[in-house]
């Protein structure tokens, strides 16, 4: 945790957590998705063939928005200021103090490095901190026991498992669904 | 077993309730009653009660639930007797390519409570999701303090999952979601179709 309000909030070990512009998270996504490991880990829709133009439409109407109920960073790397991934926060709720957390590192490089933990506690600390959030929770489907590591070193906890919610490569599998509340965030810092 | 000969007849009609369109024109009025039931409201709904107008009610369930989406199947429930809309029922996020839809259900009309109108609804949505959109299984979220809701969509074959704790908080302390689920062949089973 942070003791020092005026720290950077947004830096951790490996990476840090910027804005980045429609025009620089479209022409990487693009580039990321032709990956299909990376697709199939990240989405349950199919692999889709997405132009850069389509994903920067959809990036500049979202953000649009702007009313803090989705927080979307691009993950950079300190070392050589490489976007290298992204995360966000989607579907806040301020009443419940909850929020769902999506993670991608989408330089297959990269995997298996840290640097995908390292922005989870990050945005945690952010989550947490800055606004206040009770608890967090994600998704993620059984057969990417890497990321369910990660997420389990950042002190995430197994709550339940969708049986059968889909089906890849000719079987159903299971859909995990992990959560973190702040006071186990707090615990797992000190 | 059942006769595999034979259709089920009217899909979406039960003894005491049967589902339609979500007519906004009708349906606006019953909506906007329901919202001034907080008691309504918190067993459905979890984000604070919005005081929305009639129209803002008609408005937000036109643009929430459009017609031409392929992904949401949003049902008024109706009473036999005289028509008049007592609820709703959905199916929302379906997924095509894996099978798996959530579904959601409220009663608004109190007086319909504890008759098993609820339980009925439910039956002809599950019926609707497993034999006619062929969905391998369905997924519902439910407050842990909605013990009924709780009972109800047990004894229709789900079976509970998951609980996230601390999920929301109301009446000064926090309180869990539990989230529950159900294959296509445990329903085939318990409502006595072959499985395969």
């Amino acid at each position: 945790m942070n003791d020092d309000p005026t720290a950077d909030l947004l830096r951790g070990r490996l990476v840090r957590l910027s804005a980045s512009s429609p025009e620089d998270i479209s022409r990487l996504f693009v580039g990321w998705i032709h990956n299909s490991e990376y697709w199939r880990l990240m989405s349950n829709g199919p692999p889709f063939p997405w132009t850069q133009e389509g994903v920067r439409k959809h990036i500049e109407k979202e953000a649009e928005k702007e009313d803090l109920r989705n927080v979307f960073f691009a993950v950079r790397t300190l070392q050589e200021d490489r976007i290298i991934g992204e995360i966000g926060l989607d579907g806040i709720s301020y009443a419940r103090g909850e929020s769902y957390v999506g993670v991608g590192i989408g330089e297959a490089e990269y995997w298996g490095k840290g640097y995908g933990t390292d922005a989870m506690n990050v945005i945690l600390r952010y989550a947490f901190t800055e606004l206040n959030l009770h608890r967090v929770s994600l998704t993620v489907f059984e057969y990417n026991p890497r990321a369910i590591r990660s997420y389990e070193k950042c002190g995430f906890r197994m709550e339940g498992r969708a049986r059968e919610a889909f089906q890849r490569e000719g079987r159903r599998w299971d859909m995990l669904h992990l959560g973190v509340l702040r006071e186990e965030w707090q615990a797992h810092h000190a | 077993m059942r006769d595999s000969t034979e259709l089920t007849g009217d899909l979406l009609r039960g003894k005491h309730i049967h589902l339609t369109a979500q007519d906004m024109e009708q349906a606006a009025q019953p909506y906007f009653d329901w919202a001034q039931d907080a008691e309504y409201q918190r067993l459905v709904e979890d984000g604070p009660p919005v005081p929305l107008s009639l129209k803002g009610t008609r408005q937000s369930n036109e643009e929430g639930w459009p017609e031409d989406d392929p992904c949401n199947v949003m049902f008024l429930v109706r009473a036999n007797e005289d028509d008049r809309i007592i609820g709703f029922v959905n199916l929302d996020y379906i997924s095509w390519t894996h099978g798996d839809s959530y579904m959601g259900i409220g009663i608004g009309d109190k007086t319909c409570w504890g008759k098993g109108y609820g339980r009925e609804a439910m039956e002809l949505l599950l019926r609707y999701a497993f034999t006619e959109l062929n969905l391998h299984r369905l997924s519902l979220t439910v407050f842990a303090y909605n013990e009924r809701a709780i009972h109800m969509y047990e004894k229709c074959g789900f079976k509970i999952e998951g609980v996230s704790r601390d999920y929301h908080y109301r009446d000064g302390r926090r309180w869990d979601l539990v989230s529950m689920g159900i294959l296509r062949g445990e329903w085939m089973e318990l409502n006595g179709y072959a499985v395969p």
